[in-house]
């Protein structure tokens, strides 16, 4: 998968758990101090992006990743494992 | 004689989930006692060996005193070997004589008699080889009663307090009831152990069975413990109505309404909510109004789902949860009737009863089964509760809850997955 692909669909699954605009969601943005993921959404994020990508991530260390990029990366990683 | 203790892996063995995830059989509690103390006590055995689960023998060796695990404890002496499934008060057995064996209709070992010299006759190389050697001695045709389930354990404990009271033969007041106190019922009836405080305006209802205060536990004003009721060592209740039928502690905190149910060490419930015919491990917190269903409205029998899949009549028209080792609640929390809710599970309320099956190490957040933190994060949890009681979470403690884990799997990762799903369509 294109990593301009996943960046689509990681902003589109963070807009729809977290509730915002996607301008908000750029790669440097930090899922607790910029887009104000509670922990309990940090997990709800964690299970649509292996819900969108049909994956399996490791949760202690995605919980690692702190910002979209970060994210954007660790699933490209998982899908080409 | 030498009393051989064994608790193997086995389908059987899942009908005593989730609290046998992490102990024997035989550490299941009915009454004042466990399974294994009965036995013990029945038999008259000073020399005990016991073999349990790989996986959970370096844990479970560092809470006994008997060895765990040893083969060579399979040989030096005649042996009585004893599935603690069979209750203590049906083991009619001479610990001396002639070999024989008594088998379950399935062909599953109840007991066996094996006098040294029929021993060295045997393979007894393993636990497992000599379970199946034994079964080449004479047989006895027994209808021995067995527990075969975790609830029939909660079904008997009014019954099995009154009878474990009458055997310890204790009686009185040694500890102190403050005044002013209400004690209904003979006072024959209620024992309160040394070191053991009743505060002002506690009711001790002895009318309808014994109250067994063990030592060092504190009831805070306001409580009321109806008998058959057993508290354990360094209890403490805190204006508890304690129905008929408990069997709790040690050192747990115990509020608002319980009946019927057995509560293991280190749990806590403090605050207001229900808890009935329930069966609940070590090291659980309850959060405040945490209640659970034991009494379906149309009164019809009660099923658990034991292995996620398919449900299992209980035959009883109260059953309430049965809630693994570790695991915590939110405020809040409502169990369903026969509630399983697995071992190292964390629970946040949804406002709505929750499913009827919660696997072990199952984050339950936002009404979806989730991963949660993972399960490094639930140990450092009960890291942090195990040391605020100054106990330690061991190396050896770990290694079985990894293990239980990974035992657990297939059973958590299909429920994650189709939570997974419902969580994204409900976006």
């Amino acid at each position: 998968m294109e990593k301009s692909e996943i960046q689509e669909r990681v902003v589109k699954v963070v807009c729809d758990v977290l509730h915002i605009d996607a301008d908000m969601v750029t790669p440097e943005a930090n899922f607790v101090f910029d887009l104000g993921a509670e922990s309990t959404q940090s997990i709800q994020l964690i299970a649509a992006f292996e819900e969108e990508f049909d994956i399996e991530m490791d949760e202690e260390a995605a919980l690692s990743v702190d910002t979209v990029g970060g994210a954007i990366d660790f699933i490209d990683k998982c899908l080409g494992a | 004689m030498r009393l051989v203790l064994f608790d193997l892996p086995s389908e059987r063995r899942g009908n005593f989930n989730p609290i046998c995830l992490s102990r024997p059989i035989w550490e299941l509690r009915c009454g004042m006692s466990s399974l294994g103390e009965k036995i013990i006590a029945r038999l008259g055995a000073t020399d005990v060996a016991q073999f349990v689960p790989q996986y959970m023998a370096a844990a479970y060796a560092e809470q006994t005193g008997y060895p765990v695990n040893d083969a060579k404890t399979l040989g030096g002496d005649d042996l009585l070997l004893v599935n603690p499934r069979v209750k203590a008060e049906a083991l009619n057995v001479e610990t001396t004589g002639a070999p024989e064996v008594c088998l379950s209709d399935e062909g599953e070992v109840l007991y066996a008699r094996v006098p040294a010299d029929t021993l060295a006759k045997l393979q007894a190389g393993s636990i497992e080889e000599l379970l199946e050697s034994v079964k080449s001695l004479p047989n006895v045709q027994r209808d021995l009663a067995t527990w075969n389930y975790t609830w029939d354990l909660v079904l008997a404990n009014p019954d099995q307090i009154t009878e474990d009271f009458r055997a310890a033969g204790m009686s009185g007041i040694v500890g102190s009831v403050e005044e002013p106190r209400a004690i209904r019922g003979s006072e024959k009836d209620v024992y309160v152990a040394s070191g053991a405080k009743v505060h002002p305006m506690v009711v001790l209802d002895a009318e309808h069975g014994p109250i067994y205060i063990d030592q060092d536990v504190e009831v805070h004003p306001f409580t009321r413990i109806e008998g058959p009721c057993y508290v354990g060592k360094k209890s403490i209740l805190l204006g508890a109505k304690c129905r008929e039928g408990n069997s709790i502690g040690p050192v747990c905190r115990v509020g608002g309404e319980v009946e019927e149910s057995i509560i293991h060490g280190h749990s806590n419930k403090y605050h207001d909510g229900f808890l009935g015919h329930a069966y609940v491990g070590e090291w659980v917190n309850l959060g405040a109004l945490t209640t659970n269903s034991d009494l379906k409205n149309d009164y019809s029998d009660v099923s658990v789902v034991l292995d996620g899949k398919k449900p299992v009549g209980t035959g009883s028209t109260k059953v309430g949860s049965l809630i693994g080792d570790h695991t915590k609640t939110s405020i809040g929390a409502l169990f369903n009737t026969g509630a399983y809710v697995g071992a190292m599970t964390l629970i946040m309320a949804t406002g709505s009863p929750l499913p009827k099956f919660i696997p072990s190490f199952t984050w339950f957040l936002n009404g979806v089964p989730t991963k949660g933190f993972g399960k490094k994060k639930l140990y450092q949890t009960a890291r942090t509760a195990m040391s605020r009681r100054k106990k330690e979470w061991t190396d050896a403690q770990e290694a079985m809850w990894d293990a239980i884990f990974e035992l657990t799997a297939p059973v958590r990762n299909p429920v994650i997955k189709k939570g997974r799903r419902e969580m994204t369509r409900g976006r």
